[in-house]
């Protein structure tokens, strides 16, 4: 349980970037994902600090907050609701960076965890060179229990436009064929020991690091914790305030969202329905709900969960990699969770969420048309501006006599040349 | 297991046609990573097609991702690197078509991005005695035509005549998609149509009343003129616009817009928006083989379709289509927009409900075929 700064073994001295290796090679650590696992605190953590680190020899290449993201789509290939238009050349610009940094890079995004074997190989090799010759490539994966990231990523879907009910999303994610879109994106996301096929082929254990999310009741800063061990923060003093999370939803809010998206998700553009409802409406609205029941696993297949995750670890600890926190973490509560069927929720609790919804909504709407009113009241101005502009007697003299130029053959030919002649391109309607 | 994976690798890459279940010979490596069962398949089917296919380009097929949120790149059945995680591996020639698309879109886009937008002879130099006209409405009618005549120096200005064309409901709305997918990309045929069923409202290119009313305001009525497609008015098309003679160029299929759908979805991934639309209208269209567009002939034999009007919509459609008319009728343009019986102007409803599944893997393999015919140097004109 060492985390990337101790992986060779030799502590960081003055001679080298504390962020290189010992010998001096460059160190890159690749964190690709999972999700839900504190990936976005983690993110913002690493972007607001970043000139911290970089005092410290360590780099987080990003311009914008996505950065990695946006570079994720691009290795990848993959469509987001048109955010993929702003991913072009992400990666290559991303890996220029990281290979110009001659200390520790990170890359850190969670959708990399579905990357293919193919794509790992150009994204590794764009990192670290031809067989890693380049730099020493550690992997970092954070990763938390079935029982909990099952209702995560159907809620995380629902989030995303998604209208399916959770019974589906539960038939699909258990068909063994996982022929279906959520099924193929879940397990590609989830499934850690083919993650690690994925992306730890060509890397000794050692340099595989899993980092698990604490269960319930840990202390609050565990998590956080066991990611600066991972990735060699600890004793740099860093700004860990809060601002950026994906929150949770309770079952009655996410059963909301859903009956939402069935009402929207045609009528509503991915990029109104991002700032409305997963952010306006899911972040900052009803996650802040209390009382509701937590989205859980159903009880029965809480053992099937529990049983799948067990291989997992099994074959974790077989393989020799590094694990920061503690392997049990992995495999959930003994006992199932509350349940609370979002298919079937509690009436009285959505029409109190869908009130709150209602009044965001509300409010965000009085204030946009504030916006809108001042917006046109400087219209107003401009145009009374224009307006005694035009009012000199030497615009009226002009404007009269293009109105009878205009009137004739011979006066739209002189008009044209003259427009010609000044450069204006456009003609009057 | 790898070596015998490896074996039909080079075996496809010398040009081999062999199903992966009837092969058995091992080899080598030949790379790092053993490609994707839908690459090697999608390189099987361009070796059927055509030998030898160009090193290069079976290279770039045994390299290229899958784009968009499918299935991942798949192992092959009895082959894989560790089969007890991941997805199941695979016989590559049970794979949809869909996931062979996915590849082939790729390779497309790439190959676009490197032509670039076709050359054109520069425009005429604009006539001062040319008409003025205005010519607006159905984007596949009103957009190449307009374009023509700027090519022939009779580019629109104001104060003239203002044409606005359309052709029966069904047709103006797969023409409007058809237009969409040959510009910045748009969602399925079928989820577009449902789109604008949800909204009840028709798109405001070929809201045809609403685009005369604008016109009305400006321009005054007396100048406004409504020409639809397969109506003897249609005949005076030409006189509005001041020529002897006028072609409308033939409509892509729909293969052909499926296509071009699929490669501005990758080319988002490539380019910015605004090259995405220049490489779609003026480097995929125009280099389209003639095969896949609809003979303009009316009533002409083809095979090729157009997209029509799903089962589902079709009342919807043709209860739109009779508003419109009434309104239209009660401006002073009469006209009926309703669609044919075939739903349209060149096809017929689409997809009853029993074979509407069938219907989807035929043309997903006609997609196909078309992208594998461009991939082997089908591009019928090279910029």
């Amino acid at each position: 349980m060492t985390g990337v700064a101790g992986a060779d073994g030799r502590p960081a001295t003055e001679t080298v970037p504390r962020g290189a290796t010992a010998t001096g090679r460059r160190r890159v650590l690749v964190h690709v994902g999972t999700p839900k696992t504190g990936t976005s605190h983690l993110q913002d953590v690493l972007f607001r600090n970043a000139d911290v680190l970089r005092e410290h020899g360590i780099s987080y290449p990003a311009e914008r907050f996505d950065a990695h993201f946006l570079a994720a789509l691009d290795l990848m290939k993959l469509t987001w609701g048109g955010l993929e238009l702003e991913a072009v050349g992400a990666w290559d610009r991303l890996a220029e960076q990281v290979r110009a940094w001659p200390g520790t890079s990170i890359v850190s995004h969670e959708i990399l965890a579905t990357a293919s074997r193919m794509q790992v190989d150009r994204a590794l090799t764009s990192l670290a060179g031809e067989d890693g010759a380049d730099a020493e490539v550690h992997l970092v994966l954070s990763v938390r229990d079935l029982v909990r990231q099952i209702p995560a990523e159907w809620q995380e879907n629902v989030k995303h436009r998604s209208t399916l009910t959770y019974a589906k999303f539960l038939e699909q994610v258990r068909d063994p064929g996982r022929d279906s879109r959520i099924g193929s994106w879940f397990w590609g996301v989830q499934e850690l020991p083919d993650i690690m096929n994925r992306w730890g082929a060509t890397l000794p254990p050692e340099r595989i690091h899993l980092v698990t999310v604490p269960a319930p009741g840990a202390p609050r800063d565990e998590l956080w914790s066991r990611f600066s061990r991972a990735f060699g923060l600890d004793g740099i003093d860093l700004d860990l305030t809060p601002e950026r999370a994906n929150p949770s939803l309770g079952a009655a809010e996410t059963a909301l969202v859903r009956r939402i998206n069935r009402q929207v998700v045609r009528t509503v553009e991915p990029g109104d329905y991002r700032p409305l409802v997963r952010e306006l409406l899911a972040h900052q609205t009803l996650s802040r709900r209390a009382g509701s029941p937590r989205l859980a696993l159903p009880p029965e297949l809480h053992t099937w969960a529990r049983d799948l995750s067990a291989t997992w670890v099994e074959e974790i600890e077989r393989r020799g990699y590094d694990v920061v926190g503690d392997l049990a973490d992995l495999l959930g509560p003994e006992q199932p969770l509350p349940w609370a069927d979002p298919d079937e929720p509690d009436e009285a609790l959505v029409a109190r969420a869908a009130v709150d919804a209602i009044s965001a909504l509300l409010v965000e709407g009085s204030r946009l048309r504030a916006v809108e009113a001042d917006l046109a009241a400087q219209l107003h101005d401009t145009r009374a501006a224009l307006e005694r502009s035009y009012l000199r007697p030497t615009y009226r003299l002009r404007e009269k006599l293009v109105r009878v130029m205009e009137g004739t053959r011979a006066g739209r030919g002189a008009l044209m040349v003259y427009r010609r002649a000044r450069g204006r391109s456009s003609l009057s309607a | 297991m790898s070596a015998r994976a490896w074996g039909w690798v080079r075996h496809l890459l010398d040009g081999g046609t062999t199903a992966w279940g009837e092969w058995h010979a091992e080899a080598d490596a030949v790379g790092r990573v053993v490609p994707g069962a839908q690459q090697l398949e999608l390189l099987r089917r361009l070796n059927q097609s055509a030998r030898p296919v160009p090193e290069g380009l079976a290279r770039r097929v045994l390299e290229a991702s899958a784009p968009g949120r499918g299935r991942p790149d798949l192992e092959l059945e009895g082959a894989a690197h560790d089969s007890r995680f991941g997805a199941r591996p695979v016989d590559p020639s049970l794979l949809p078509t869909e996931e062979l698309l996915r590849v082939a879109t790729h390779l497309l886009a790439e190959d676009l991005v490197a032509l670039g937008p076709v050359d054109r002879r520069p425009d005429a130099l604009p006539r001062p005695w040319r008409r003025r006209y205005r010519l607006v409405g159905d984007p596949l009618l009103a957009d190449p035509v307009r374009r023509d005549l700027v090519a022939r120096g009779r580019p629109p200005r104001p104060g003239g005549e203002v044409v606005v064309v359309g052709a029966d409901l069904g047709r103006m709305l797969a023409d409007a998609w058809t237009a969409l997918c040959f510009d910045h990309g748009v969602g399925s045929w079928a989820a577009w149509q449902a789109t604008w069923h949800q909204r009840d409202q028709i798109p405001p290119r070929v809201d045809l009343p609403r685009v005369l009313t604008t016109w009305q305001e400006r321009r005054g009525a007396d100048h406004v003129h409504l020409l639809v497609e397969g109506t003897p008015g249609w005949q005076r098309l030409p006189r509005l616009v001041g020529v002897r003679r006028l072609e409308v160029p033939p409509r892509p299929g729909e293969e052909a817009a499926e296509l071009a759908r699929r490669v501005a979805a990758v080319l988002g991934l490539m380019v910015d928006a605004p090259r995405r639309s220049v490489l779609l209208r003026d480097g995929l269209l125009p280099r389209l083989p003639a095969e896949a567009f609809v003979a303009a002939a009316p009533g002409a034999a083809d095979r090729v379709r157009l997209p029509a009007v799903s089962a589902e919509h079709a009342d919807w459609v043709a209860r739109r289509a009779r508003r419109m008319s009434r309104r239209l009728t009660a401006a002073g343009y009469p006209v009926d927009l309703a669609p044919g019986p075939g739903g349209g102007a060149a096809g017929g409803v689409g997809g009853a409900d029993d074979g509407r599944e069938a219907a989807r893997d035929d043309a997903a393999d006609g997609v196909l075929s078309l992208a594998v015919r461009m991939l082997l140097g089908g591009w019928k004109e090279r910029a």
